[in-house]
């Protein structure tokens, strides 16, 4: 639950300011996509836009999480999945 | 041979999750009644009042509060920003932040035990539970219970009585950034907008979630405020305290007994304090951040000092000075006064005066002069010059207004057509102007002019914009 609330909610609260810095200055209906002005309604820009911020946000922290693993915790796996190996290979 | 692997795998998982993170346990807080109870519920109803309420309140013939997205204008009563304004917005943010770190200085987390909406919806969330599944030692037995008819029928009626108060939240939040009337209507004759709907839905999910099953996870494993805090904190903060000195040696013991005799302290043991917290901690190991100063302890610990007739106040409002030197109120009041709530206060106290003024000063007319690029200087008649220019006039006051447009900076220089427009309240009007000047009164290149906008209702109201006029 806590590895959820670590990769979903910081990068909520980023998208959030995101959204507020980048749409308080740009105009939705300014933007060009693919060198077509973008046609959506406001609402669905500015939406689209929203999870656009969170999903950087939210890809970030995954690789965070990922990092932020202890030593000990990466020798386990290893050991356990090398242990795992070798047990195969004794019983076959 | 599969069996052994995978239960070698389980067991690694375990140890490694337990080493991570720590496993929650659910907290069935009980409820409790008394003085700070009471002003936690009257703040939930002030709360939900200015926030289910004030979206319906009219202004002007629109909405008082609107953050209207797709116009791209914030409404708050008799003020509009547009986002040109973007700058109050952001001041007004530093300004909450500031004033909560003032007030944290001061009250300690009486943010977080009475007003914070997360504190709010789950009191709320907490209050239906209660009606439907009944007090602590119920809703224990009931999730114990073998899953069967009348399990089914209360969970199910409790967890539609949470969906409906958060689609009401969500709807209304929605509310303040689509006129919540024609969200109304669109509701009404089930026609939502797919952007809409999805937003009501999302914002409903959100409150079912954190207030229904994330509750205490959110303050502790989400909320940033929480976690510095103890940077705002000093030994005069307001915080919720167990008197150490007075409480111990804690134990059991009869009403009747002389129990100062006997060694022990006030605290009859009774577990109360535990029970009752939202956050499940036990208050009397000291200050802990995962405390949110809902005072809950408070209540119930006085239940029990009443009952066995001792004084109240076990467990108070206090701060770290006033319980190690035995001060009473007026020593903590008379410490409000330092330091750090002076600096706070006065860094506090000039922004909001900067904002002040400039709202004040906030200009009710802009003008935006643009020279048409795309059709170059031309000559006319009589071989006069004429530039085109596109102006942009927005009326950011809330009446409709008159504006006569006029021009200086070079001999002969004359607007060519209609010098008088009107413009609707809180609207950008833009026009195309031709401005026309004799051959011989500019020089090559580019030539210095000023166009003047001026308000025929209110003679204050006047705008001077520089633009170049282009000589061929
Ligand atoms: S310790 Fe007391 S004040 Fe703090 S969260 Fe628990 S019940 Fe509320
Ligand atoms: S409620 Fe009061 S008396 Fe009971 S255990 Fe807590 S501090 Fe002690």
């Amino acid at each position: 639950m806590q590895r959820w609330i670590w990769i979903l909610f910081p990068s909520f609260a980023v998208a959030c300011l995101a959204e507020f810095v980048f749409f308080s200055v740009i105009d939705p209906q300014q933007l060009y996509l693919f060198g077509e002005p973008v046609n959506y309604s406001p609402i669905a820009t500015y939406s689209i836009c929203f999870f656009g911020f969170w999903l950087v946000g939210m890809a970030s922290t995954v690789f965070s999480v990922f990092l932020q693993r202890s030593p000990e915790e990466i020798n386990r796996r290893q050991h356990r999945s090398i242990g795992h190996a070798h047990r195969k290979t004794v019983l076959h | 041979m599969k069996d052994v692997e995978l239960s070698a795998a389980q067991s690694g998982a375990g140890t490694e999750d337990d080493t991570l993170y720590e496993v929650r346990q659910k907290i069935y807080p009980r409820s409790v009644s008394g003085w700070f109870n009471t002003w936690r519920w009257v703040l939930v109803w002030f709360t939900q009042l200015v926030f289910y309420g004030l979206c319906w309140l009219p202004w002007n013939g629109r909405q008082a509060v609107l953050f209207d997205l797709v116009q791209r204008k914030f409404y708050i009563f008799g003020l509009v920003f547009w986002p040109q304004d973007v700058f109050f917005l952001a001041v007004l943010l530093i300004i909450s932040a500031y004033a909560l770190f003032l007030f944290t200085a001061v009250g300690g987390r009486l943010w977080c035990g009475y007003a914070c909406p997360q504190t709010v919806y789950t009191e709320i969330f907490l209050w239906i539970e209660k009606v439907i599944e009944g007090d602590r030692n119920a809703r224990m037995k009931l999730d114990q219970a073998t899953v069967g008819g009348r399990k089914i029928a209360i969970k199910v009626a409790k967890h539609s009585a949470w969906i409906l108060v958060a689609l009401w939240t969500g709807f209304t939040f929605v509310g303040y950034f689509t006129p919540i009337k024609t969200l109304m209507d669109e509701v009404a004759s089930l026609q939502f907008g797919p952007w809409e709907t999805f937003w009501i839905l999302f914002y409903g999910l959100a409150t079912y979630g954190n207030a229904g099953w994330l509750r205490e996870q959110v303050c502790k494993y989400m909320c940033p405020y929480a976690r510095f805090q103890g940077v705002m904190f000093d030994p005069d903060t307001l915080v919720i305290t167990y008197d150490l000195e007075r409480g111990e040696p804690r134990g059991p013991r009869s009403k009747k007994e002389d129990y100062k005799a006997s060694g022990k302290g006030d605290c009859v043991d009774c577990g109360l304090c535990v029970v009752v917290c939202p956050t499940g901690i036990d208050i009397r190991q000291g200050m802990q951040y995962e405390c949110i100063g809902c005072a809950a302890c408070i209540d119930a610990c006085n239940q029990v000092m009443d009952k066995m007739n001792y004084p109240r106040g076990l467990i108070r409002y206090s701060t770290e000075h006033a319980v190690e030197e035995h001060w009473g109120w007026n020593d903590i009041l008379a410490h409000i006064v330092r330091p750090r709530v002076l600096v706070y206060s006065s860094i506090l106290l000039s922004i909001i005066a900067a904002f002040v003024w400039g709202l004040a000063t906030k200009p009710a007319l802009r003008v935006d002069v643009i020279r048409d690029r795309t059709v170059m200087a031309r000559e006319v008649e009589d071989g006069a010059i004429e530039n085109l220019y596109r102006l942009q006039v927005m009326n950011v006051s809330e009446m409709e207004e008159r504006y006569v447009l006029s021009v200086t900076g070079l001999p002969g220089i004359q607007l060519v057509g209609d010098a008088q427009i009107s413009v609707p309240p809180a609207t950008t009007h833009t026009l195309t102007v031709h401005i026309r000047v004799p051959a011989d009164s500019a020089r090559r290149g580019a030539n210095p002019i000023y166009f003047d906008v001026k308000s025929l209702n209110n003679l204050k109201t006047a705008v001077h914009e520089k633009a170049s006029f282009i000589q061929p």
